[in-house]
């Protein structure tokens, strides 16, 4: 990097005419205009790599992938590399398959840290430069938080930084239409105990307050698993969350059967849920937004993450048709404002100049902006301009984001495969289906003690 | 006998019956999914697909003309249109609040907030009229229970082939089947001849493998295979995928084939023999003849089971434009599009219309073929 910067310092004067006639067609966004910072950009404008094809493998699909394609552009622009960016959405069997087999992209990008952990510890990521981590602790709001959930042994047992996080997602957030509160009168609540009392105020009126859906194919009840991890948060310390992630408080736990029980005190309400309890874990996640748009609405109320507006019905505007606010911590208890989140992190499986190069260009501020300026792209980074954001719901997105007094990941993402994966998943299907809180939490760590 | 005989058309009525039960349980989803991959993508949501050729009735959610249209008359600002914007359509009830959306008849005057009022009348035309000027930069919202006639497009075709990538994975999956339909075959067709009619010493030993083969789990060798290819330099390639389904493929075909050939008339190959031909010439001019049957039996099995197959492409081919498979994409599509269920039933239609076509031409060799390896054995 500091290199890179000394090159950039006596280069850009020249830079700047050079870059600017080079694949201009197909960057979304004129190079030199706008609220970008242009300068983060030409640094790579120097780097000379072309003929280097440079893999990426990962998670996004269709509108994502549209959006990283329109990141990775600039970067083959400035550069001259070609990168190739392939999507699935088996990713997480695949990429297994792909690296223990012995023909890993370049780059992979993991949705979750629990699953580059298990593949570091078997000695099939590469570590990335320290200078890397010194920059995250820097640059990112909560910079070691991030340097910490990047870092995993390796095969010898020796903690090595293999994960770069780009692109973060929040994920206490409360959906609804806010033109159905106005006919209704209702107003947006600030904690959560006015949350409880709207639910209460809504069911008083003969309708119905939330929708919810775990249904997800094999994932099926991971919407359950981050309604927990919220209420964990506000109910408990994040002293306490963190030692449930990593078992040092055991899952069958008094604490965590109360906070599951808090969440069946929603789940598993028949007045609160659209349809009844019982079509909370048969109904699709994706599905499940539907209900407040239908005529009369089926629901007022949706908890889901920043995400979902992309399964909202065709031309709903959000901000207008659809808003959202922070899913509420209780004025009771004195936690502040916990934010819960997750976030997909860059690792090097297959090691090349052009790929530590690329790795490099995620840390410039010009490639978060380039998302940033085309969808709900949130990111811990504290150089980039927020004035990229074109519409101020999602400046409020990143608000929640900042205003956090506590950010913890997704917890079921910490947890090992077979758990956050796997029991902590049917586990809550079957609590929902009518399983005591205790029971199921008795098996989950039951497996737990088994791995 | 007589006892026998004379139950006989209870009996026939108890195997109609079943059949056609049997069939229906087939037919209806089928007829579900096509009938619903015509459908225009709201009324599917609305009503069930054995309703769609009926008028539909449901609860819509309009939005009215934005503010900027709005003119002023008799001391109002009015705003004016047509909730269908130039489709057929009834209204048969309306609403201005979420609350009570069916509320008023056409033509009645409907109340709202701040002293405007709305009238729909029965075409969809309204007006919503205001002492004060509309502000705000949206329309307001009209919620209506029309009847509209049912709609039937073929734009989740095009939707589907063009614009969600399914055409290309068509393609893709065709370079997948056809050389991994006919390598096989080639290989095991030469390959059942020799252990059926050739004499040589381990022969047997040699058969008793390839019936072993078809019991190893073919999940086991996934990665030591691609581990093979990493390392002969194929990659993730269709060279990979055709090798990788050709050995799958291969007991079986051996299996198959070998017991239909065996089982061809010892007399013709003998005298074939006297007459001096070679065991190609054999093989060319009789046993190929004559097992066609069975060769066009096993093409059927191969063909469907690599059309409809995940896994192996998962593993052997690369995830990008130009390799993903139709099942491949249909699972995307299921993760992505998951509630759009025109797309779904669309797209499945797409992937099933090659596998239906192939039955119906092939059928009657599927049922001889599997018939000729159950007749006589080796």
């Amino acid at each position: 990097m500091r290199l890179i910067k000394s090159l950039f310092a006596s280069m850009l004067c020249t830079g700047l005419a050079v870059v600017g006639s080079t694949a201009q067609e197909e960057l979304m966004f004129p190079i030199g205009e706008g609220n970008f910072n242009w300068e983060s950009y030409q640094e790579f404008s120097e780097m000379d790599l072309s003929g280097e094809t440079i893999s990426v493998f990962g998670p996004w699909l269709n509108q994502d992938k549209v959006f990283v394609d329109s990141v990775i552009a600039y970067f083959e622009a400035a550069t001259g590399a070609n990168v190739e960016y392939s999507g699935s959405d088996s990713f997480e069997q695949q990429i297994v398959i792909d690296t223990e087999a012995g023909s890993p992209p370049n780059i992979a990008v993991f949705p979750q840290p629990g699953l580059a952990k298990d593949l570091a510890s078997k000695g099939l990521l590469v570590p990335l430069d320290g200078a890397i981590g010194d920059w995250v602790k820097e640059n990112y709001a909560a910079g070691q938080s991030w340097v910490d959930l990047g870092t995993y042994p390796d095969e010898n047992g020796e903690n090595q930084l293999y994960g770069f996080f780009y692109k973060v997602d929040v994920k206490s957030l409360v959906w609804y239409v806010p033109e159905n509160f106005e006919d209704a009168g209702y107003e947006v609540p600030t904690t959560m105990e006015e949350l409880k009392a709207l639910s209460d105020q809504i069911v008083a009126d003969g309708e119905t307050p939330w929708c919810i859906g775990l249904g997800s194919g094999g994932a099926t009840g991971w919407p359950a698993t981050d309604w927990v991890e919220d209420l964990m948060l506000r109910t408990q310390t994040p002293e306490v969350y963190d030692a449930w992630v990593d078992n040092s408080m055991k899952f069958n736990d008094p604490i965590v059967v109360s906070t599951i029980d808090e969440f069946g005190s929603f789940a598993r309400n028949e007045d609160y849920v659209s349809g009844g309890s019982a079509a909370v874990a048969s109904t699709d996640f994706r599905d499940s937004p539907k209900g407040m748009f239908t005529s009369p609405p089926q629901c007022y109320l949706h908890r889901q993450a920043s995400f979902i507006p992309a399964f909202f019905p065709e031309g709903t505007e959000v901000g207008v048709d659809a808003d959202f606010f922070y899913f509420p911590a209780f004025a009771g208890k004195d936690l502040g404002t916990p934010v819960l989140g997750g976030g997909t992190l860059f690792a090097i499986t297959s090691d090349s100049p052009g790929t530590r190069a690329f790795i490099d260009f995620l840390s410039t501020p010009i490639a978060h902006e380039i998302w940033m300026a085309q969808s709900g792209f949130l990111t811990p980074h504290k150089g980039v301009n927020p004035d990229v954001y074109t519409d101020a719901t999602l400046r409020n997105l990143n608000e929640i984001l900042l205003g956090a007094t506590t950010f913890r990941f997704d917890g079921s993402d910490l947890m090992p495969g077979p758990i956050g994966a796997g029991v902590f998943w049917t586990g809550m299907v079957d609590y929902v289906g009518g399983k005591e809180a205790q029971e199921v939490a008795d098996e989950i760590q039951a497996t737990w003690d088994a791995l | 006998m007589e006892n026998i005989a004379g139950h006989k058309p209870a009996l026939r009525w108890v195997v109609n019956i079943s059949v056609i039960v049997l069939v229906l349980m087939w037919v209806i989803p089928t007829t579900g999914l096509l009938v619903s991959s015509f459908r225009d993508r709201d009324q599917i949501s609305y009503t069930g697909w054995w309703k769609a050729p009926f008028q539909q009735e449901q609860n819509q959610i309009f939005r009215s003309q934005p503010p900027d249209t709005q003119f002023e008359a008799d001391g109002e600002f009015i705003l004016e249109g047509n909730i269908f914007e130039g489709e057929e359509g009834k209204v048969l009830a309306f609403g201005t609040s979420s609350r009570d959306p069916t509320r008023y008849q056409p033509n009645d005057i409907g109340e709202m907030s701040k002293s405007r009022t709305m009238v729909v009348d029965n075409d969809g035309n309204y007006r919503i009229a205001s002492p004060e000027p509309h502000s705000g930069n949206r329309g307001v919202r009209i919620f209506a229970t029309t009847s509209q006639p049912p709609k039937m497009t073929l734009e989740n075709y095009a939707k589907v082939i063009f614009s969600e990538g399914l055409g290309q994975s068509f393609l893709n999956t065709f370079s997948v089947t056809i050389p991994a339909t006919v390598i096989p075959i080639l290989i095991a067709a030469f390959a059942a001849y020799a252990l059926a009619w050739m004499e040589f010493p381990g022969k047997y030993i040699l058969i008793a493998c390839v019936v072993g083969l078809l019991v190893v789990p073919l999940q086991l060798t996934f990665i030591p295979l691609l581990r093979l290819h990493n390392t002969l330099g194929i990659g993730k390639e269709y060279l990979g995928i055709w090798l990788a389904h050709t050995g799958f493929g291969l007991p079986l075909a051996i299996y198959l084939l070998r017991n239909y050939i065996a089982g061809l008339p010892k007399e013709i190959i003998e005298s074939a023999r006297v007459d001096g031909a070679t065991d190609f010439d054999i093989f060319r001019k009789i046993i190929l003849q004559l097992s066609f049957p069975a060769l066009a039996s096993f093409a059927i099995f191969q063909f469907l089971w690599v059309w409809n197959d995940l896994l192996v492409a998962t593993v052997f081919l690369g995830n990008n434009e130009d390799q993903l498979v139709m099942t491949g994409r249909l699972r995307e599509l299921l993760g992505s599009r998951g509630g759009d269920w025109e797309i779904l039933a669309t797209s499945a239609f797409v992937s099933i219309a090659v596998p239906i076509l192939v039955f119906f031409l092939l059928q009657k060799y599927l049922v001889r073929g599997l018939l000729a390896g159950s007749v006589k054995g080796g």
